[in-house]
């Protein structure tokens, strides 16, 4: 769990959202088990989100709604692409996001300008 | 009460005016097939540090270029007080009395063995043996005095990462990188592969147009390997154990690993195991994602202790730069005690990044000044690797 500092009170805070452009927050309690609601500051507004996945320590899910071909940001930049659609609460991983760098197996694949917000 | 901020360390002074952490004998091998007398000879010795490798024959001149000058790098760093380098009989380039000749114009005792001309391996360790007697009675006899923190250059490196990385650990070692630098100190960040995602956020703390130039002409070059592989770099980056810890593409791994930079200006882009200029400031050193290549480049620029920051735990340790691991991730910290020394994970109770900061730092100044490591007193001795340029002929 975390803890944060807001208005000299301590919240404990169970994911971390660490960019305020970010659409997915990363869980710091040990297991995140599907259904259950997680406490997370999103623009610096407390918030509950409730997954829709298992989720593993330390992975990410999404606080915003992710449509397919969107970018996946943290950080304030782009992780990867959304391969499916993913809703708030849903565990981000390999499996619905895409790396968009280095990618030798696609054919024609130039090197990005690193994409940006 | 606060403890006041240790402004100096306890190095040892060398000839050439750098300042080391340690105090080693070298045994290093100019070629592949010397390891065997360096070996038998790390085993006979008190006090000596063994570096082995595979490398030193048949290789395009580039890759034997870069082979020299990170052998030869490595016997300069400030850690090392002399060095006996032994090869087996002759390569083009790369022979011992060229890197002795090289290592001697810093005025650290250097001798070179030749095991044909010495007899054969017997005889090559009989003649290690009296040198290593001599040279140890001399350099053993220089002892620690103070000195500035400006004369650290901090190594900076992660692996086995997690997405505990980026937030926890990562941001503490930026911020111990950050307080080497406002005392005028260097740090070296290197693993181009793991800037990918990041350029930007790096090229604007770019003192000149020309440095941030260099970053992205580094990034791009290092994809364009990835690319030209043919290959999809998810493959080999992220790895199955950052996969494991939540990392879902290289740009987030990036994201993460550039955190230990801290915010200083970066004032140069320098390539493999080059040294870095005289300026304080942030370097960045062109190396793969490789954690045992990146970590011997960078101690071949001279860094005297690096901190190595890891999700999953590590092993990790370089021979002659001193290496300490720390982690913010608490389960790898248990699993892996005895190899791992700082756990930061209380940031995830609340302690700032600024306490997590101090602790990364006092660990720096203690070691640097004599506290040895978990891997040093285990001997671990797995992280000396030379990149390549190019292949075997």
């Amino acid at each position: 769990m975390f803890e944060k500092q807001t208005k000299g009170v301590i919240v404990a805070i169970e994911a971390f959202v660490i960019d305020p452009n970010d659409n997915v927050a990363t869980l710091f309690i040990h297991q995140g088990a599907r259904g259950s609601s997680i406490k997370v500051q999103i623009d610096g507004k407390d918030a509950e989100i409730q997954l829709r996945d298992n989720v593993p320590f330390a992975h990410k899910f999404a606080i915003r709604p992710i449509r397919k071909g969107e970018q996946v940001i943290k950080y304030g930049y782009s992780i990867g692409t959304a391969t499916e659609d993913i809703e708030p609460g849903q565990h981000v991983h390999i499996h619905n996001t895409e790396s968009n760098r280095g990618r030798g197996d696609l054919a024609g694949s130039s090197p990005s300008s690193g994409a940006g917000k | 009460m606060k403890k006041q901020l240790r402004n100096t360390w306890m190095g040892y002074r060398r000839p050439d005016g750098q300042a080391g952490a340690r105090n080693s004998l070298l045994l290093l091998s100019g070629t592949l097939y010397a390891n065997s007398v360096i070996e038998r000879l790390g085993h006979m010795i008190a006090n000596t540090t063994v570096i082995t490798h595979p490398l030193g024959r048949c290789q395009v001149m580039p890759d034997l270029r870069l082979t020299r000058k990170t052998l030869v790098g490595t016997a300069l760093n400030p850690n090392c007080g002399g060095v006996i380098v032994i090869d087996h009989h002759r390569e083009t380039g790369c022979t011992a009395e060229e890197m002795a000749h090289d290592i001697a114009k810093s005025g650290k005792p250097v001798e070179a063995i030749n095991i044909r001309e010495s007899g054969g391996a017997i005889e090559a360790t009989a003649r290690g043996l009296r040198i290593a007697l001599d040279m140890l009675r001399k350099i053993s006899t220089q002892n620690r005095e103070e000195v500035p923190v400006s004369e650290l250059i901090y190594g900076l490196n992660c692996g086995t990462s997690d997405t505990t990385s980026g937030i926890s650990s990562n941001k503490a070692v930026g911020y111990c990188s950050d307080m080497i630098i406002d005392q005028g100190g260097r740090s070296i960040l290197a693993e181009t592969t793991e800037m990918l995602g990041g350029e930007q956020v790096l090229a604007a703390r770019a003192a000149t147009p020309q440095i941030a130039d260099r970053i992205w002409e580094i990034t791009k070059r290092m994809e364009q390997r990835a690319l030209a592989s043919g290959e999809d770099i998810r493959g080999s980056q992220p790895t199955g154990d950052n996969i494991l810890g939540g990392l879902s593409s290289i740009e987030e791994k990036s994201l993460g690993a550039i955190q230990k930079s801290g915010t200083k200006p970066i004032v140069g882009v320098v390539d493999y195991a080059e040294p870095i200029g005289r300026e304080p400031g942030l370097y960045i050193m062109d190396t793969p994602g490789h954690g045992g290549e990146s970590i011997t480049g960078i101690a071949a620029a001279g860094s005297q202790i690096l901190t190595f920051s890891t999700g999953g735990g590590h092993t990790i340790n370089h021979p002659l730069m001193v290496t300490i691991r720390l982690t913010g991730n608490k389960t790898s910290f248990e699993k892996m005690r005895d190899t791992v020394e700082l756990d930061v994970s209380d940031i995830f109770q609340g302690m700032s990044i600024e306490e997590a900061g101090m602790r990364v730092y006092n660990e720096v100044i203690e070691t640097a000044s004599g506290k040895l490591t978990k891997c040093e007193i285990l001997r671990e001795n797995n992280a000396f690797a030379i990149h390549r340029i190019g292949i075997s002929i």
